[in-house]
């Protein structure tokens, strides 16, 4: 580990590392109480994973319901993130967390001038089963973000490549969702795009960012990693960091926030924690697991949640897509919409594929009599019905598939084999599928029951909007890969103050870790969209209260 | 539609330029996000480029049909998607450099706040993006025995998606272009600099 340098090369109050919604969020509060603050970026770009994502903020009962004529109660929001939990989250967290959420939001949409929105007609995931769920109001998104006020930010700031940027999440569902992107109004996406008006995750951290750097003018300093800290009689003290490859030191009088989310990019980190044979990312390429690495070198503790029930996905890589450099991962919703479904290599279906909560503990289930899982890999089977109608990724109706990623055969059982899965069941698995998709039904796994699901990628032109048969020629299947989005099982182990805990469960003074470096014991084993970014903005807030509090 | 134009000019012959252009695999590597090309006849070539749209980077399959080979002054083409729904044309026109009328100069001279700006925007860019700096075509001119080299481009993305494409690949297209005519121009000026 680094030691204390002779000459610090820049000393402030609280080094922010990352420069995502937990780090901005933290940097602005700590700001706004009085601390001299610093943003250190790994990236070339500013915004992290949330300039990545679709920009909602999940807050039950939220400032913003009423506007949009929903009601919501405190309790009913504090019942279902219980129910999500399953009895693995620490109830002092999640009590934190609930209790500042709302707080935290209006605090930035009065300080920081976020303009919120309440994203009507998005049900939660489990409504209406679940205890405490609700239709619509939850989500927060932002209006639209002219990206001309970031100044000499604003070619500096990452923009997500998953999502057409500029639209508005009250007009995704308008125009019909993920299944009718062919008839969005691309004219109006076009004028947005030309006039760099954000929306999503870019429009969010648009916000947060000139609040930062331009109306605060908090300094950021990206391609400057940071490699260690530095501590003196256990207390975090500062960082080496590097930039232009000379080491940058950086003394932080308070503190050190850690909030360069998970380890989506380390491949071996990602394989142990995760427990998956293969792991790849949607997230912005420089997701390394430094948090971990830094944390390990000052004695903090690791928690996890079980890995079953997080944000991750299966999806592909497009031959030749790329972002920085790195091949670009997209997550897979293709199986959402009518006429496509998953199966196994034994050709036989094994979840609703229209609710990735349900597909990702099938996908990892073991089978102990045979050592192996069964369901990995899965892979994605559609027919023409599904081409003519919806895109794979980027691939719209009518044009090539690239036959590196897509298998195409005019009968199922060809391209079973060209699959090398059984021919013979996936014959017999679309026979059955299809006798009662012809009714919009579903009864092996329910696809199309989960509201959620038909708001976000079902056809509602359908009987049942996420189902339709498999019968018409060409037939095309890929196998498909875990796909993270950044938000992983395992993370520094921290307290209601968003203290980094050390391994003997005391504080580490000076550390703090925020956003998805900080292990997920405040959600326990559950997940809901908009979770994380709550996560980051709710810590981000209660770090930089803590690092701003009087001596 | 995207639609870009760039001229350039350099202290080179039109028939040293025209050499060099009639010949796609001179130039084929210096096309940014150039990865591949194969000549199928006379007329007809297939390329694969890298295109970088802003937020991430595809590979495009395209095809390339010369509809007019006028040398040394113009070559046409015309170009189709293989993987994407697009076509396009582009021509490559070569001039001798001539002194313009008084009028014309005086209206680029109503203009040379508008140019100072696109000068530094251009700066910008390359500072940016990393590109490097032509200093010959800099140094000096234009004047007698200097040509002009002007490369247009137009690519009209189809489907459904096609406004949000053109509204994406516009900045990248101006960029692509100004970078092939000029890299064409720095490799002709260091060959003719080696011969001297």
């Amino acid at each position: 580990m680094a030691s204390k340098p002779a000459r610090w090369d820049l000393e402030v109050d609280v080094v922010a590392v990352g420069s995502g919604l937990g780090a901005i969020c933290s940097a602005i509060v700590a700001h706004d109480l009085d601390q001299q603050v610093v943003v250190l970026e790994k990236a070339p770009k500013l915004g992290g994973l949330c300039a990545y994502g679709g920009g909602e903020v999940f807050v039950p009962n939220n400032h913003k319901m009423a506007e949009i004529g929903a009601t919501d109660s405190d309790e009913a929001g504090r019942q279902y993130l219980d129910f999500l939990s399953a009895g693995f989250a620490d109830p002092k967290l999640l009590g934190k967390l609930l209790d500042n959420a709302r707080p935290a939001v209006e605090y930035f949409e009065k300080e920081a001038g976020v303009k919120w929105i309440a994203v009507a007609g998005l049900p939660d995931y489990y409504y209406p089963e679940a205890p405490g769920t609700h239709p619509g109001g939850r989500y927060l998104s932002v209006d639209l973000f002219e990206g001309s006020q970031l100044g000499e930010w604003q070619h500096k700031t990452y923009l997500t490549p998953h999502i057409p940027l500029g639209v508005l999440h009250r007009e995704l569902y308008a125009w019909g969702g993920l299944a009718k992107v062919t008839e969005w109004d691309y004219e109006l996406i076009a004028e947005r795009i030309t006039n760099d008006q954000r929306s999503s995750g870019p429009g969010m951290m648009g916000y947060f960012i000139k609040a930062a750097m331009i109306d605060r003018g908090i300094p950021a300093y990206v391609e400057t990693p940071v490699r260690e800290l530095i501590t003196e009689n256990g207390r975090v003290i500062g960082v080496r960091a590097e930039r232009a490859g000379q080491d940058f030191f950086v003394g932080a009088r308070r503190g050190v926030v850690l909030a360069i989310g998970g380890y989506d990019m380390n491949k071996e980190m990602a394989r142990q924690y995760e427990a998956m044979p293969d792991w790849n990312s949607a997230a912005p390429p420089y997701l390394d697991g430094d948090h971990m690495v830094m944390g390990g070198e000052v004695g903090a503790a690791v928690a996890a949640v079980p890995p079953t029930n997080l944000a991750m996905f299966f999806g592909y890589n497009i031959p030749g897509e790329e972002h920085d450099g790195k091949p670009l991962y997209r997550t897979s919703w293709e199986c959402g919409c009518p006429h496509a479904i998953w199966v196994n290599r034994a050709g036989k279906r094994f979840c609703d594929e229209a609710f990735y909560k349900d597909y990702q503990p099938r996908v990892r289930m073991w089978d102990g009599q045979n050592q192996e899982m069964p369901n990995y890999p899965p892979f994605l089977i559609f027919d023409q019905n599904y081409r003519d109608r919806y895109p794979l990724g980027s691939f719209m109706p009518g044009t090539e598939l690239p036959e590196e990623l897509v298998k195409q055969a005019n009968t199922p059982r060809e391209l079973a084999e060209k699959l090398g899965i059984d021919g013979e069941q996936l014959e017999a698995t679309l026979e059955r599928y299809n006798r009662f998709a012809e009714k919009g039904e579903d009864p092996d796994f329910g696809s199309g029951s989960h509201p959620w699901s038909v708001r976000l990628t079902g056809d509602e032109s359908y009987p049942n909007p996420c189902v339709g048969p498999l019968n018409k020629s060409p037939y095309y299947g890929l196998r498909l890969v875990p796909v993270g989005v950044g938000i992983n099982s395992h993370g520094l182990r921290t307290n209601a103050h968003a203290q980094v805990m050390h391994v003997r469960s005391n504080p580490i003074p000076g550390l703090y870790a925020v956003g998805n470096s900080a292990a997920l014991l405040d959600l326990g084993g559950g997940y809901q969209s908009g979770t994380s970014n709550m996560r980051a903005i709710t810590w981000g807030y209660l770090a930089g209260q803590h690092l701003g509090r009087k001596a | 539609m995207a639609e870009t134009e760039y001229s350039t000019m350099a202290r080179l012959s039109v028939d040293t330029i025209w050499d060099f252009v009639k010949e796609m695999d001179n130039w084929a590597p210096l096309l940014t996000g150039y990865q591949a090309h194969e000549k199928q006849s006379e007329t007809d070539s297939l390329w694969t480029v890298k295109g970088d749209v802003g937020v991430l980077a595809r590979v495009v399959k395209f095809k390339v049909h010369i509809t007019e080979w006028n040398g040394p002054e113009r070559v046409s083409f015309e170009l189709e998607g293989v993987n994407e729904l697009l076509k396009g044309q582009g021509v490559f026109i070569m001039q001798p450099y001539e002194e313009e009328p008084a009028g014309a100069a005086s209206a680029q001279r109503k203009n040379v706040f508008t140019r100072v700006v696109e000068s530094l925007l251009r700066f910008f860019l390359r500072l940016f993006r990393g590109r490097p700096e032509r200093a010959a075509a800099s140094a000096a001119g234009p004047g007698e025995g200097w040509a002009q080299l002007t490369f247009k481009l137009r690519i009209d993305p189809g489907g459904p998606m096609a406004p949000m494409i053109n509204a994406m690949m516009k900045p990248a297209m101006e960029v692509v272009a100004e970078d092939l005519s000029n890299r064409i121009i720095a490799q002709l000026e260091a060959q003719q600099g080696s011969k001297a």
